[in-house]
């Protein structure tokens, strides 16, 4: 009776407490599935980081949810100089404040720009390698001087980050790291590593109509996936990001709820060494019977339950997105018929390297589907499962160790959002150069193709850009050179329809809490 | 008595230079952290550049005696994720950990003592079966498994108890029952043939022909008797929770060592693999240490 009673008091109690937490809400707790690591845009090395950095940092430039470039912090900018030395010419928002209430200068972006090409604190020098010198002409004024044109600079939104000189002088590496300050719409409260990031709106923010309306913004840590569905059915929080495949349609129905699906920044293909001449996929038609042979939409729709979008050679929204250009058509007939003339009318054997990892939902199931795709045709595969690690340091030309695989490889390769495919196709496109930088992970050796991509990496016009990605596409796609695409994944997220929240593309992969308010 | 603690010691000290060692060859053969470390499109006098401030492209025999003397001063060196002190690190994630393992403990001890008391007592008969289903299906069900049918069941079905976190000590009821349930079914076993050979013991039945109540002699006279097995595996038990909790905090969003140790695994962050790993044996090694000493202080007949 007493031990009864007993239970009946802490369950109470219990339900009490969450009936007392629900009703605090000047606070908006967000549940992510993944960690950054750092809160310092110069010290970061992965996408993750950006979800939270994100928050509390800003850039010169960067795309509104409709997908377009908008100048952010930089109030105008352009291209002068000549085309072989060219110059970036900034003019910088007045006005704004970093969270310690000092004003934006053009000094803080130099800060930046000294310390993301210092390779004791970067891990992206090879973005500003083309950067002569940094020149500061006024306050809100300043000029960035190439050695060379450096298209990828311009996609990467003008790659600078605002942060702050002389708080970070004052406070010193531990210091910011600690107390990490920015321009951004949400200021650090306070970390605890596996755990949570708690921050508040910053009141003095520049941006008035663009700005949280939220005191307080609690990002929570919860890495698995039925763990953090259940926190948001059972109302602990109010937004999820990264819905699981397999919950999305029943998040969707539920009442009170509002999702958003989008593009998450990653690209997915098959690829193959059509760069050895003894290899079979050096053919024109074995590469192309590989692109026939996998019915690539029965699979999204079976393996990523619909939660994948395709694409050919340049997703939807991306820059240089040709609408034209349609994926090769699933022709098991077709694919069989290519292999006969291509001189396999019995297929032959190889090595084929599926990737396990969680980067991505449901990947090694898509591969092993794929790889069931090429058996029917006759590419008969010897499957080989390789963790991320493994993959991304056997993928890798030009160093020492194992051999490189030499068989299909299922591949991805990430950018921001929209998405530029300069930068993949340079490392996946182009052929492999020692020592260049060019084609890390190709294995494809065109010259033509080289010419073009190296052409775009020279091209810093966001116009031209556009006219030259789509006729590498086109290239790319008849040739089937670089891999075949396959598709891009989606992210779902999910929050209480009390909540009014507009996602921003970057930077974050649309976690970027720009506009989010309780409704009244 | 000092010549048993300092051959403990000594043992302790064995293996935990054994483990050290073990760890260090492991980690390093489970592949490069500096590709995972930059970006795809970095060129390799980048990844040459980190390796070598990193320090390795020196030779491995090298490497591991930079380690094994600056991790005698308690240096592990800075996670290349985290870009903060391994050990600094570790320490911060320890007491979740220490608190969940403990929570788990207590949970699965109050559920194995009276299931293995009163499986001896009732022997044979449906309190007996019932006991023994319990203990069995804490040893039969993933961990990880009861923790999910736990979270749909009393965070997202009943709302009585939170899904994830560690914010209080509501926090740490299911997380802790998902773990402490796997020991139950061990522990209650020794529990109760301990209790069945002392209930058939001769000063039991004494007992009994003198008419001492039956509650005395089960928990007073046979009980603690039949506890000094369970003290020998406890220490093991305790350590394995502190080392066997990833899955547990994983699923429950527990900001636990576990956690931060799999994970440095998985993106080859070394530094904060060895200090975690390093850190999780030498409590192993050091509760095992402490039963067995505790043990011979009981029994004076056992010796280390």
């Amino acid at each position: 009776m007493f031990a009864g009673r007993l239970v009946a008091t802490v369950l109470g109690l219990l339900a009490l407490n969450s009936a007392v937490a629900a009703q605090t809400k000047d606070t908006l707790v967000a549940a992510l599935a993944a960690e950054g690591t750092v809160l310092d845009p110069a010290r970061y090395s992965a996408g993750v980081d950006q979800y939270f950095i994100g928050q509390m940092f800003e850039q010169l430039v960067r795309f509104d949810p409709d997908l377009k470039p908008v100048n952010w912090l930089a109030e105008s900018w352009k291209i002068e100089g000549t085309s072989d030395k060219p110059i970036i010419d900034v003019q910088i928002r007045k006005g704004v404040k970093f969270h310690n209430g000092d004003p934006l200068t053009s000094a803080d972006f130099e800060f930046s720009y000294e310390r993301l090409k210092d390779p004791k604190i970067s891990r992206w020098t090879h973005l500003q390698a083309n950067v002569e010198k940094f020149e500061i002409i006024d306050d809100h004024h300043f000029k960035l001087h190439f050695k060379a044109p450096d298209g990828d600079y311009i996609v990467g939104s003008l790659q600078l980050w605002a942060m702050p000189k002389k708080y970070y002088e004052k406070a010193g590496e531990d210091g910011f790291a600690k107390a990490p300050i920015g321009t951004g719409p949400w200021k650090f409260v306070s970390r605890s590593i596996k755990e949570d990031l708690k921050l508040e709106a910053f009141e003095d923010y520049w941006n008035k109509d663009a700005r949280p309306k939220i005191k307080n913004l609690v990002l929570k840590i919860i890495p698995e996936d039925l763990t953090r569905v259940a926190a948001f059915k059972s109302g602990a929080v109010d937004w999820v990001d990264a819905v699981p495949l397999s919950a999305v349609e029943e998040i969707k129905k539920m009442p009170g709820v509002k999702t958003f699906t989008a593009m998450a920044p990653n690209n997915m293909y098959i690829d193959f060494p059509a760069y050895k001449s003894d290899s079979p996929f050096s053919k024109l038609k074995v590469r192309q019977a590989v692109a026939h042979a996998v019915d690539v939409d029965a699979i999204i729709k079976n393996v990523l339950f619909g939660q994948g979008e395709r694409y050919t050679q340049v997703g939807r929204g991306s820059t240089g997105y040709d609408p034209t250009l349609k994926p090769y058509a699933y022709d098991m007939r077709k694919a069989k018929q290519l292999l006969t003339e291509a001189g396999y009318p019995n297929g032959f054997e190889t090595p084929c390297y599926n990737l396990i990892t969680p980067r991505e939902p449901n990947v090694k199931e898509m591969g092993e589907a794929v790889f069931a795709y090429l058996g029917t045709v006759g590419i008969r595969c010897k499957v080989q499962g390789l963790e991320y690690s493994a993959w991304i340091n056997l993928g890798r030309r030009g160093r020492s160790g194992p051999p490189e695989m030499d068989g299909v490889l299922m591949w991805m390769w990430g950018h921001g959002l929209p998405g530029d495919p300069a930068t993949s196709w340079g490392g996946m496109l182009h052929s492999f150069v020692q020592g260049k930088g060019f084609g890390s992970y190709s294995y494809t050796n065109d010259e033509k193709a080289d010419s073009m991509v190296e052409e775009l990496k020279g091209t810093m016009d966001p116009e031209k850009r556009v006219g030259l990605i789509q006729k590498i596409a086109r290239y790319k796609h008849e040739n089937v050179l670089g891999g075949v695409p396959t598709y891009r994944p989606v992210v779902t997220l999910a929050w209480r329809d009390s909540i009014d929240f507009r996602a921003w593309p970057s930077p974050g992969s649309w976690r970027a809490f720009q506009e989010v308010s309780f409704k009244k | 008595m000092k010549a048993i603690f300092a051959k403990g010691l000594l043992n302790a000290a064995i293996s935990i230079l054994g483990a050290s060692l073990i760890i260090f060859v492991i980690s390093r053969l489970s592949g490069d952290p500096v590709s995972l470390m930059l970006p795809m499109e970095a060129p390799q006098s980048a990844i040459d550049a980190l390796k070598q401030e990193l320090g390795l492209d020196r030779p491995l025999w090298e490497q591991y005696f930079i380690f094994l003397w600056k991790a005698l001063q308690g240096d592990f060196g800075q996670s290349y994720r985290w870009q903060m002190p391994a050990l600094a690190l570790v320490f911060e994630r320890l007491p979740a950990t220490i608190y969940l393992a403990t929570a788990a403990f207590a949970f699965s001890l109050v559920l194995a003592i009276p299931l293995g008391v009163l499986s001896a007592v009732y022997r044979g008969s449906w309190i007996d079966q019932i006991g023994r289903i319990i203990a069995m299906l804490g040893q039969a069900v993933p961990s990880f498994w009861v923790g999910l049918i736990l979270i749909l069941v009393f965070a997202v079905g009943l709302q009585w108890l939170p899904a994830f976190g560690a914010d209080g000590v509501q926090h740490v009821i299911l997380p802790a029952i998902a773990l402490g349930w796997y020991p139950v079914a061990a522990q209650t076993r020794i529990i109760r043939s301990g209790m069945l050979e002392v209930l058939d013991s001769d000063y039991i039945r004494m007992g009994r022909s003198v008419g001492t109540p039956e509650r005395l002699l089960v928990w007073k006279y046979a009980f603690r008797n039949a506890l000094l097995p369970l003290v020998t595996i406890m220490g093991v038990y305790f350590a394995s929770m502190l080392s066997g909790a990833f899955v547990v905090e994983t699923v429950f969003a527990w900001p636990g060592l576990g956690r931060t140790v799999v994970e440095a695994v998985f993106s080859r962050d070394y530094p904060v693999v060895q200090a975690g790993v390093l850190v999780t044996s030498i409590l192993f090694v050091l509760s095992n240490f402490l039963v067995d000493l505790s043990y011979s202080i009981i029994d004076p007949r056992i010796r280390l």
